[in-house]
């Protein structure tokens, strides 16, 4: 039997889809199994192992509000993250620009300072943040969950990464703008913002995940129950015994997926339609 | 329509000066191209006009006005770039009316020129497109149109052609040559292609390494260069320059006092092919390359060096075959020592 092209397609693409799915397993089956065992009781989790709930516990979902301030806790990742996406956003787009296209004396020097900033990890820096922070009054509060992304590597981070993607923009549009009587800031508004918008996209899934995961300076910086953010409140789900009540856990953490998720949709669209806007010539 | 003057103009960046002092005068709605070889200076100089670079040393003045410090926007100047420059994110219509926008030109009125501009380059279907869905034909005459909505006094060309195929090249020249009729404002233009600076050109200016080698009409360039860079640079195929010395029979045969002349150009095109040792000079062909309309024959000469002439006629010698080669009096170019232009046939005349 000889196949047409189009059954041969046919035959290439389930094949495709079969060892994508097999691939993916590894990846997804954890997700599922979370979600699964957000509905089951604390003894079925340890019971007979499987995929789907005997008894589906719609209550777990219940407890997680009534067993800490979790609403609240959940407003505030929601917020700290979206404050620090905002701001991250703002400064390193404008500090970026500064460093890719103007000229002023030691640029190159203050780009590698920042750099450097980079190679110091997180935990070396928590002490001194801490006699800081202690200083500065900010003990218990979010600022401190607020300023240290923005301000601290991952700031530098976001800041190199648009630095880079200014610098392969060309430079003609920018003068074009010049000529159309944009002022700097005109053409960073008008001209090159709107054009780094995949970098600008891909700077907010980190920094949005970056804030939303945060779990060492929540931990150092609040002591008040209903500051906490969402995974210091998910490590909050134990028993008198410290032990973690683990179908409170993991329905709290199936409800902390949502943003993430959510995020990930808004902003892959936009990398995905900017880049078909990329580019000057054809 | 207004006028340009530039004034001892000079450019440096930081110890490499580009722009070593030039002096040009640009009258109302005058073609002026800046030709030259790449890194003579020519696009710096149009930026400099155009308010894109400092102005290191001399004035420039656009009109009555003097405009070493007033900015880009506010010269009356629009460029068009060499890339086009349009904004990817924007459709045509925003592109072109994008100026217009910034400086605060009522919605109905930016419209309508926009309307005007798109109906004069014939860009009215396309106004709703983004650059990226256009040809490189239709991107150059976006950003034409986006150069005309601003009513500028003066029209700077950067390279506008040179991202084009040689065909639409060839018609895009045609349609700023139009543009230029129909609006008679003042342009400046920049290339490194001497047929468009002919054909566009009132008047065309040679640069060499910042310095203006000369300005004229593209007849006076072609047919009294100033100098041998300007001789050989414009025209082609370019000119043949060979060593005075080595014409010796000219200067015996007919009586030319040559004064100080070191050099002697031809043009191929002015040299006619004639029976061997019946000529001025003579020599073997050594390649013919046939183009068509013509055949350009690569003559070793037997007074040394090469001579490139363009067989038109009926019979075209072959490749190793002995030529004699003819021109006529007026048609040579005479240069000193230095390479500057002498013309001892006017003086015997």
């Amino acid at each position: 039997m000889t196949l047409t092209t189009r059954q041969t397609q046919l035959v290439a693409r389930i094949c495709w889809t079969l060892a994508l799915l097999v691939v993916a397993v590894p990846f997804v089956f954890p997700f599922l199994w979370m979600i699964s065992s957000g509905f089951k009781s604390a003894t079925e989790i340890f019971g007979q192992p499987s995929l789907i709930p005997r008894v589906w516990r719609w209550q777990n979902y219940l407890e997680v509000f009534e067993y800490q301030p979790f609403a609240r806790q959940y407003f505030n990742s929601i917020y700290i993250s979206v404050a620090v996406t905002v701001l991250t956003l703002t400064i390193s787009s404008l500090a970026g620009y500064a460093l890719a296209r103007m000229r002023f004396a030691g640029a190159g020097l203050l780009m590698l300072f920042l750099l450097s900033a980079l190679m110091v990890p997180e935990e070396v820096t928590i002490i001194p943040n801490f006699f800081l922070i202690r200083w500065m009054g900010l003990m218990d509060t979010h600022a401190p969950l607020i300023l240290l992304p923005v301000f601290g590597s991952h700031g530098v981070m976001a800041t190199f990464l648009m630095r880079q993607y200014f610098l392969a923009l060309p430079k003609e549009l920018e003068e074009a703008g010049k000529m159309d009587g944009l002022s700097r800031f005109g053409i960073w508004w008008r001209i090159a913002l709107p054009m780094s918008r995949p970098a600008l996209a891909a700077i907010s899934i980190i920094t949005f995940l970056f804030s939303w995961n945060l779990f060492l300076e929540p931990l150092v910086f609040i002591s008040s129950l209903e500051k906490f953010t969402l995974p210091l409140a998910l490590s909050n789900f134990t028993d008198s015994y410290g032990l973690p009540l683990w179908h409170l856990q993991l329905a709290a953490t199936s409800l902390a997926v949502v943003p993430i998720l959510i995020v990930y949709l808004i902003a892959q669209r936009q990398i995905i339609e900017s880049f078909a806007l990329s580019g000057v010539k054809g | 329509m207004t006028s340009l003057a530039l004034r001892n103009i000079k450019k440096s960046f930081g110890s490499t000066k580009v722009i070593k002092g030039v002096d040009l005068e640009i009258a109302e709605g005058e073609f002026v191209v800046f030709v030259g070889p790449s890194g003579c200076g020519k696009s710096t100089l149009l930026r400099m006009i155009a308010g894109l670079e400092d102005i290191t040393e001399g004035e420039l003045h656009i009109g009555e006005r003097r405009v070493n410090d007033v900015q880009a926007a506010q010269r009356g100047v629009a460029m068009v770039f060499q890339s086009y420059a349009l904004y990817p994110h924007l459709t045509v219509k925003d592109n072109m009316a994008f100026g217009l926008k910034v400086r605060k030109v009522p919605g109905e009125e930016r419209e309508r020129r926009v309307r005007e501009a798109a109906a004069s380059l014939k860009l009215e279907a396309l106004l709703g497109r983004y650059p990226r869905e256009l040809s490189g034909g239709q991107r150059q005459r976006v950003a034409i149109g986006r150069a005309i909505v601003g009513n500028p006094q003066v029209f700077l060309f950067d390279e506008p052609l040179s991202n084009l195929d040689a065909e639409l090249r060839v018609h895009m020249r045609s349609e700023i040559a139009a543009l230029h009729q129909r609006l008679g404002n003042t342009m400046v233009y920049v290339t490194h292609d001497q047929v468009e600076a002919m054909t566009l050109a009132d008047r065309i200016v040679v640069l060499r390494e910042g310095m203006i080698e000369q300005v004229g009409t593209p007849r006076e360039l072609y047919e009294s260069p100033a100098n041998l860079f300007v001789a050989q640079f414009i025209g082609s195929p370019r000119m043949n320059v060979l060593l005075a010395d080595s014409v010796a029979k000219l200067r015996s045969a007919r009586g030319l006092n040559l004064g100080a002349a070191e050099w002697i150009g031809m043009r191929p095109e002015h040299i006619s092919l004639v029976e061997p040792r019946s000529g001025l000079l003579h020599g073997r062909v050594t390649l013919s390359e046939y183009t068509g309309a013509a055949t350009l024959l690569h003559v070793e000469l037997k007074e040394g060096g090469t001579a490139l002439v363009i067989g038109n006629g009926p019979i075209v010698p072959e490749v190793g075959e002995e030529v004699g080669l003819e021109i006529a009096l007026e048609h040579l170019h005479v240069f000193d020592k230095d390479g500057r232009a002498i013309r001892p046939w006017a003086q015997a005349a």
